[in-house]
């Protein structure tokens, strides 16, 4: 008994994402008995916060968009296309949404539909500039992608300052979506946003893609090695527009619902503030582009804003402790990977290959 | 350390990896300013034991001196500290650096806080001049040829002073012009006191250069010869435990029919410059038609505007009766290509990816392996595990990551699946380069079944004897143009290798 539990410990500690956890647990709580607090209680409301009540509709809420980003980083991210423009994909979509959801004369059941349609085709269409751009021109995607994210703020924000401003506010917004076509909630987790059946269906989705599907075969092959997917027959560039549409799209989407779904105004920098692209990039990166760990790991960032919000109100620790945590988290994880990459440069230089039976 | 000690002694090396015994009881005795040839087929354990010997592997037994010192090396750096010097058969160079910058990594000559780019360069021309190397220490890496940067190599190793160099199979990546040039840089830094291991299992080249020859089988020591007291006959009997077998001579080509059809076929680089110069020719059904050429003379943008990796300036290529000038790679496969590329690393197959991935590729849009856009799943395994078994991969299983087998398998393994692709043509681009005796004949005889099929194939190889075995016509390239055709029965390596090197236009031969 004590042996099986033994090995248990040590499979969970030699796994990097568990091992990176538990230890950023610990500094967690280091710092938090420095500020003069019981560690064990801070951390007790933080899971009470983020997993009872309203704190789980608060934490599952914000997996949506987080899990939504992280999956539309993940597409172009395993064909090996590195798309860093998920956030201007996402406010672009979310105004184009946005936009559809408060002028559209149709009736609610049209509307919202064709609200998150024209959210993924403004988002789609957003990311199908830096497709080109290296498709045609070579100009690489990770910067392109990159620097587009703050024509699309500027784009925006002038969008909702001027012809699309809401008179009676201060504030640089649209008019509220109305009532009736606002995204509904549902009777679970407290009245948690419907898109989740969206994004459950997403996820479901992309998994059955990449794992199933000959274009899904052929973007990973892609992502291994080009000149091998070239060489037997992939368009890749073709292939690299896709990606970027359906990586645009997704992230329109997430913006569409962020608007429709939950604030119901377009608010000038709102989107990009939440930093929800850059966690869902996070996540897409510790989960290495799998639907499944994506949502735990999503969650599981999720729970931690949640959480750390929840510990400072209750116990007066700063939330920002869980903002070091995420942090701690992030760099054990990325510094294995460094690691593992020094290890493979030193590996090039010095000849410290491992022999792999090479002839 | 004692004057007479021999410059390595190995005694009793053992390593096991899992499920092999790599190195089994090994002993090795290397004498000071010798040559010495260590052959094997694939997977004998050559590579680990020279892994073992530079410090990139742990034996788990025995012990290794160096004039006669006891040493344990924990990382090349050790290895590099006591002398020692190794060129993998995978360059370690960057690319966008150039050669004085690479040679001079983790050593460079200071000037204050800054490297000695002057310095370097000059050290870098110095060395490299006094053993012939001819390498141009500004020439920046990613712009250079194998063969250079093969020599590249070896100057960073000289320039760390190594007394012994470890040469694993640098002539698997050589043309023949190439790999007589290395043999002479070999000699003279012989002749310079420096020791060289050279790990081979071309017998000829073992006859052409080296003292002595120790041949390794499954992990251990069969026998340790002078070369001038063996042959390769007896060479082969040790490494494969059987007689060579000669490939037969092939019948002609059954078909006649054109199968493909090549007319004034041109490409110009984008530099401008002329890289194919009006090439026409035809393969038929039931021929192979090799194609003889030193690097770097056209054969490879023949081979790129064939297969639509990179298209043709002018002129046009028909496949079956169908124009494929332009047509994508896909569609030519669609219309009857398969295609074994020259480097099975960068092209023919994805390090990443399991051994089912890798034989699917350029078979997933077709009916037998998906529905819609849904993939057989179950269809595409059964038919990695025909693959594995028909063709002997040696592989643990169709799931196997293919990143860890060796050349020789790799070879298998891409050879299975574009010869299992129902074209009618086959390009073979060196199809046997740096694989052992037993899976040449393998691939040999797969090629000349595939041909009495009353398939074509266009074989591309740098070995003559192999065009020369199983080619119906040969055709010779210099220059980008084709400067002969031969009937393969009335030719040999020597005719060919004049029209190769230009020496027709010196005047040589007549005509
Ligand atoms: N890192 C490794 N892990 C597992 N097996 C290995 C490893 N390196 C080599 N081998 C195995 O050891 C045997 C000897 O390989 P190697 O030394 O590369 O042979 P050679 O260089 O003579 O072709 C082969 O069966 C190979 O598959
Ligand atoms: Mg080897």
């Amino acid at each position: 008994m004590a042996e099986t539990l033994r090995a248990s410990t040590n499979r969970v500690l030699r796994n990097p994402v568990a091992f990176s956890i538990v230890l950023s647990l610990l500094i967690g709580a280091a710092i938090i008995a420095a500020t003069g607090t019981n560690p064990l209680l801070a951390y007790s409301e933080m899971v009470r916060g983020a997993l009872t009540g309203s704190g789980l509709r608060n934490t599952v809420s914000r997996m949506i968009p987080i899990v939504g980003m992280a999956l539309a980083i993940s597409i172009p991210f395993r064909a090996g296309v590195i798309n860093l423009g998920g956030e201007g994909q996402m406010v672009i979509g979310g105004l184009a949404g946005t936009l559809a959801a408060i002028y559209l004369p149709l009736p609610p059941v049209l509307v919202i539909p064709l609200a998150l349609v024209a959210g993924m085709v403004a988002g789609a269409l957003w990311a199908l500039l830096p497709a080109i751009g290296q498709t045609a021109l070579k100009l690489p995607i990770l910067i392109s992608s990159l620097l587009l994210n703050y024509p699309a703020r500027a784009l925006t924000g002038y969008m909702v300052r001027f012809p699309f401003a809401d008179p009676t506010v201060t504030s640089s917004s649209t008019v509220p979506v109305p009532e009736s076509n606002r995204i509904p909630k549902l009777a679970l987790f407290d009245g948690v946003s419907a898109s989740l059946v969206l994004l459950i269906l997403l996820l479901i989705g992309v998994a059955l893609f990449n794992l199933r599907t000959v274009p899904g075969y052929e973007t990973r092959m892609t992502g291994l090695n080009s000149r091998f997917s070239r060489y037997g027959g992939v368009a890749v560039d073709r292939q690299v527009v896709w990606v970027m549409l359906a990586s645009g799209g997704i992230a329109g989407m997430i913006g569409t619902h962020l608007v429709v779904g939950e604030t119901y105004r377009f608010l000038d920098g709102d989107l990009v503030v939440s930093g929800f692209a850059w966690s869902g990039l996070l996540v897409a990166l510790l989960a290495r582009h799998r639907p499944g760990p994506m949502l735990a790991a999503g969650a599981f960032f999720a729970a931690l804003q949640i959480g750390g919000l929840a510990m400072q109100r209750n116990v007066n620790v700063p939330w920002q402790i869980a903002q070091v945590l995420q942090a701690v988290v992030i760099i054990m994880i990325a510094g294995r990977f460094v690691l593992k990459a020094r290890r493979e440069t030193a590996a090039v230089i010095e000849g410290e290959t491992t022999v792999t039976g090479e002839v | 350390m004692s004057v007479n000690a021999p410059e390595l002694e190995l005694r009793g090396i053992t390593k096991r990896f899992p499920g092999v015994l790599a190195n089994d009881r090994i002993d090795l005795t290397v004498k000071t300013g010798a040559i010495h040839a260590i052959v094997g087929e694939n997977g004998a354990g050559k590579t680990t034991l020279m892994s073992i010997l530079y410090g990139l592997v742990q034996p788990d037994q025995g012990e290794i001196r160096v004039r006669g010192e006891l040493v344990r090396f924990s990382s090349a750096l050790d290895a590099i500290g006591a002398g020692l010097g190794m060129v993998h058969q995978a360059f370690k160079l960057f690319p966008t650096l150039t050669v004085a910058e690479n040679v001079v990594y983790r050593n460079e000559p200071k000037k204050g806080w800054f490297i000695d780019r002057d310095a370097a360069e000059a050290g870098v021309r110095k060395l490299a001049d006094s053993f012939g190397l001819g390498i141009d220490p500004k020439a920046r890496v990613e712009d250079l040829p194998v063969g250079v940067l093969q020599r590249v190599e070896i100057v960073k190793a000289l320039y760390r002073d190594a007394r012994v160099l470890i040469l694993d199979e640098p002539t698997a990546v050589l043309a023949p012009q190439e790999r007589d040039g290395l043999f002479v840089i070999m000699r003279r830094l012989k002749a310079a006191g420096r020791t060289i291991l050279f790990v081979t299992h071309k017998l000829n080249e073992v006859m052409a250069v080296s003292d002595r020859v120790t041949v390794l089988r499954s992990g251990r020591v069969m026998a340790d010869l002078k070369t001038s007291e063996t042959s390769p006959k007896a060479i082969s009997k040790l490494m494969t435990g059987r007689d060579i077998e000669a490939v037969a001579r092939p019948s002609l080509g059954n078909g006649g029919e054109h199968l493909l059809r090549v007319n004034d076929l041109g490409v110009v680089d984008d530099a401008g410059l002329v890289r194919l110069d009006r090439v026409s020719f035809e393969v038929q059904a039931g021929e192979i038609l090799g194609i003889a050429a030193v690097a770097g003379n056209g054969q490879s943008e023949l081979i790129d505007a064939l297969t639509g990796l990179k298209p043709a300036s002018s002129g046009s290529i028909s496949l079956n009766g169908v124009d494929i000038t332009q047509a994508e790679p896909a569609q030519r496969r669609l219309a009857g290509l398969a295609y074994v590329p020259e480097d099975r690393h960068r092209v023919g197959t994805a390090a990443g990816g399991e051994v089912w991935s890798n034989l699917l590729m350029g078979y997933q849009r077709t009916p037998k392996f998906r529905r819609g856009r849904w993939l057989r799943g179950t269809a595409v395994k059964e038919h990695a595990r025909e693959l594995i078994a028909q063709y002997d991969v040696r592989v643990g299983s169709e799931n196997t990551l293919v990143g860890t087998l060796s050349g020789g398998n790799l070879q298998k393994l891409v050879v299975a699946r574009e010869m299992t692709h129902p074209a009618e043509l086959l390009i073979a681009d060196q199809p046997t380069r740096g694989v052992d005796i037993g899976a040449i004949q393998f691939l040999h005889r797969r090629l000349l079944e595939y041909r009495d099929q009353g398939r074509g194939i266009l074989l591309i190889s740098a070995e003559l004897s192999e065009l020369l075995a199983l080619s119906n016509r040969i055709l010779v390239m210099y220059e980008g143009r084709i400067v002969a055709e031969f009937d393969a029965a009335s030719t040999d390596e020597a005719e060919l290798g004049i029209y190769m090197t230009g020496g027709h236009l010196a005047g040589a031969v007549h005509g």
